[in-house]
């Protein structure tokens, strides 16, 4: 009994050793508790920061800043509804394409294709998901804009919009834009050069394509082959075990790529301040130029001072807004989903 | 194992020594090629109507390998070829004519991991019946509930159809797919090691549900688990290294085999 309770009470190396281990693990804990503040004080920062720079504009046009189309340096009256109805825009156009070029990507790489041919692919992507964005925007700019405003703009506006004559009255209404109005406002120009929304939209797209794709493709070869399996073996098509199986299964991660890109589309500087035109002018046609949140500051930050500056500084922290707005919206729509499933 | 008459066309047995029922499908000089490798060397059997026949044999025999060339379930994958003739009803359905929309409904597939959809429970039974049939939504919940009973499933889940089906349990899950499977009224129903992964009071209840669907359906079940064979099944076929070695009534393959090697692997001296 002696000797066995001897054995049982720890050396004083042993506990000299628990000591430490509890004390080491103490200090891990810490750190990492530290590296995980860090993004939680970084965002609140970022946000303070642009709110407290922003707000001689908010307090000089209070709500009117969010719905003033208005920016006028020279009159020192500034509103932000052009970018953040640019901002909103080009991106929406960007997922528009994106989504499904990505989804078609992601499951020709994960379903289809013959394995010799999936990893030079995925690598591809991987690497267009590496270019940097000015070099986008340099693309946009001298190559893409100039072949959009030659070949493609003339033939959106005849068939999808309305072409003003060279008289007033003489103009050329499409047959789509006489059965659907609204698009002949969409599709509908007299610039005929330079840059516009649906331009931006677009190298947008072009932009996100690689990062959606790619975290589709890898989450879609998570999916369970027995699952896929089950669903061919109930008489299933490719197509529908990709529609029903395949997606839901993957949905949140799915949904999180697209957010992914979503917020890079938004925030996006360099190539859009390139291609969007930067004009202040509120108009409904996605031929026209516009402006972006990110490309208003990029183009007025240098010069700016006083009232114009704070203006650029609240346009940040809309952006903010924008993108907690729009993750917000990403979490409903989840849920929703979810209780469809019956979870 | 007497040699049957038709044994004697065929290099290799094909049927039980006297026919216990008419044939539902009819294995003729079958060979599959696997990237180039030879996985089944000319298999030959009839597989007789409304009777539970089981494949045994130890692993990589290529047991689970004919039970996918059954529904053609391996034509999803590049660089899998079969050879050979599978007749269901007076049609080979191996032929790239054959319809593989009408070979899924005609055969049903359970797999080895309870695998529902990420749905609701009815929609999991739902969803195959959509692919081959339009029904009210009046006739769609009554063959829903049918599915259900006959999988011994239904009193478990009626009250909780619109819930996802991945709260159910392993076994449940099981039953869950057998129904998405009988749901489609196969004429076969096939199962890959239904309960392999199932604990041994589900794996009792899915082998009293297959002695109660085999009135109604032809079914093949692989298993490497040789007391299930002997409990559950009429026939019994060993396969070793691709080839089909005896096929012969359960009694008598596991009573009095034919071949030296069913015996070896039957009381355990190897695989």
């Amino acid at each position: 009994m002696q000797a066995n309770e001897a054995a049982l009470a720890p050396t004083i190396a042993q506990e000299h050793r628990a000591h430490r281990d509890a004390r080491d693990d103490r200090m891990f804990g810490w750190l990492l508790k530290g590296c995980a503040l860090l993004v939680l004080v970084s965002l609140v920062g970022a946000a303070g920061a642009t709110l407290w720079g922003g707000r001689e504009a908010f307090s000089t046009f209070g709500w009117g800043f969010l719905t003033s189309s208005e920016w006028n340096p020279t009159d020192d009256v500034y509103g932000a509804l052009v970018p953040v109805f640019g901002t909103i825009i080009t991106s929406f156009i960007a997922l528009l394409i994106a989504v499904p070029v990505s989804f078609g990507i992601a499951l020709y790489l994960s379903e289809v294709a013959p394995p010799w041919l999936r990893t030079p692919v995925a690598s591809a992507i991987e690497l267009l998901a590496g270019i940097p964005s000015i070099i986008y925007g340099m693309w946009g700019l001298f190559v893409f804009v100039p072949f959009f405003s030659d070949h493609i703009k003339p033939f959106l506006i005849r068939y999808l919009g309305r072409e003003a004559g060279d008289v007033p009255g003489t103009e050329h209404v499409s047959w789509i834009a006489q059965h659907l109005p609204f698009m002949g406002k969409l599709f509908n120009s007299e610039n005929l050069f330079g840059g516009s929304v649906l331009t931006a939209g677009i190298v947008l797209a072009v932009m996100i394509i690689p990062f959606i794709s790619s975290v589709m493709r890898e989450v879609f070869q998570t999916v369970p082959t027995r699952l896929k399996e089950s669903a061919y073996a109930l008489g299933s098509s490719t197509w529908e075990v990709s529609w029903d199986i395949v997606l839901p299964y993957t949905r949140t991660a799915v949904i999180g790529g697209i957010f992914l890109g979503l917020g890079r589309a938004l925030g996006e500087t360099m190539a859009v301040t390139f291609i969007i035109g930067n004009k202040m002018k509120l108009s409904p046609s996605l031929l026209d130029p516009g402006a972006s949140i990110a490309s208003t500051i990029a183009n007025q930050f240098g010069e700016a001072s006083g009232l114009q500056k704070s203006s650029l500084m609240a346009l940040a922290f809309l952006l903010f807004v924008v993108t907690f707005i729009v993750l917000l919206i990403a979490r409903l729509m989840l849920r929703r989903l979810a209780h469809k499933e019956g979870r | 194992m007497t040699e049957s008459a038709a044994a004697g066309i065929h290099p290799q047995p094909t049927a039980a020594s006297t026919p216990l029922a008419p044939t539902k499908l009819q294995v003729r000089d079958l060979h599959f090629y696997y990237n180039g490798f030879h996985a089944l060397k000319g298999i030959n059997m009839d597989i007789p109507e409304k009777k539970v026949t089981a494949i045994i044999g130890p692993s990589g025999c290529g047991k689970s390998t004919l039970l996918r060339i059954f529904n053609r379930i391996y034509a999803i994958y590049p660089k899998l070829e079969a050879k050979g003739e599978i007749i269901l009803d007076d049609e080979n359905i191996l032929d790239t004519r054959y319809s593989m929309n009408k070979l899924r409904s005609k055969v049903g597939m359970v797999f080895q991991k309870p695998v529902p959809f990420p749905m609701t429970i009815f929609e999991n039974v739902a969803y195959g019946i959509r692919h081959h049939e339009r029904l009210s939504r009046a006739d769609m919940d009554i063959r829903v509930e049918q599915a259900l009973r006959s999988a011994a499933l239904w009193d478990e889940v009626k009250d909780k159809l619109k819930q996802n089906a991945l709260g159910l349990s392993g076994g449940q899950q099981q039953r869950l797919c057998i129904a998405r499977g009988i749901a489609l009224k196969p004429e076969v129903l096939l199962l890959d090691e239904p309960t392999s992964a199932l604990d041994p009071i589900a794996t009792g209840r899915i082998e009293q549900l297959v002695e109660e669907l085999k009135s109604e359906y032809t079914i093949v079940i692989v298993t490497h688990n040789m007391q299930q064979a002997a409990r559950c099944s009429d026939l019994t076929a060993f396969m070793y290294l691709g080839e089909l070695i005896e096929f012969d009534r359960t009694e008598q393959i596991f009573t009095k085999p034919g071949k030296k090697q069913t015996e070896d692997y039957i009381t355990g001296r190897f695989g």
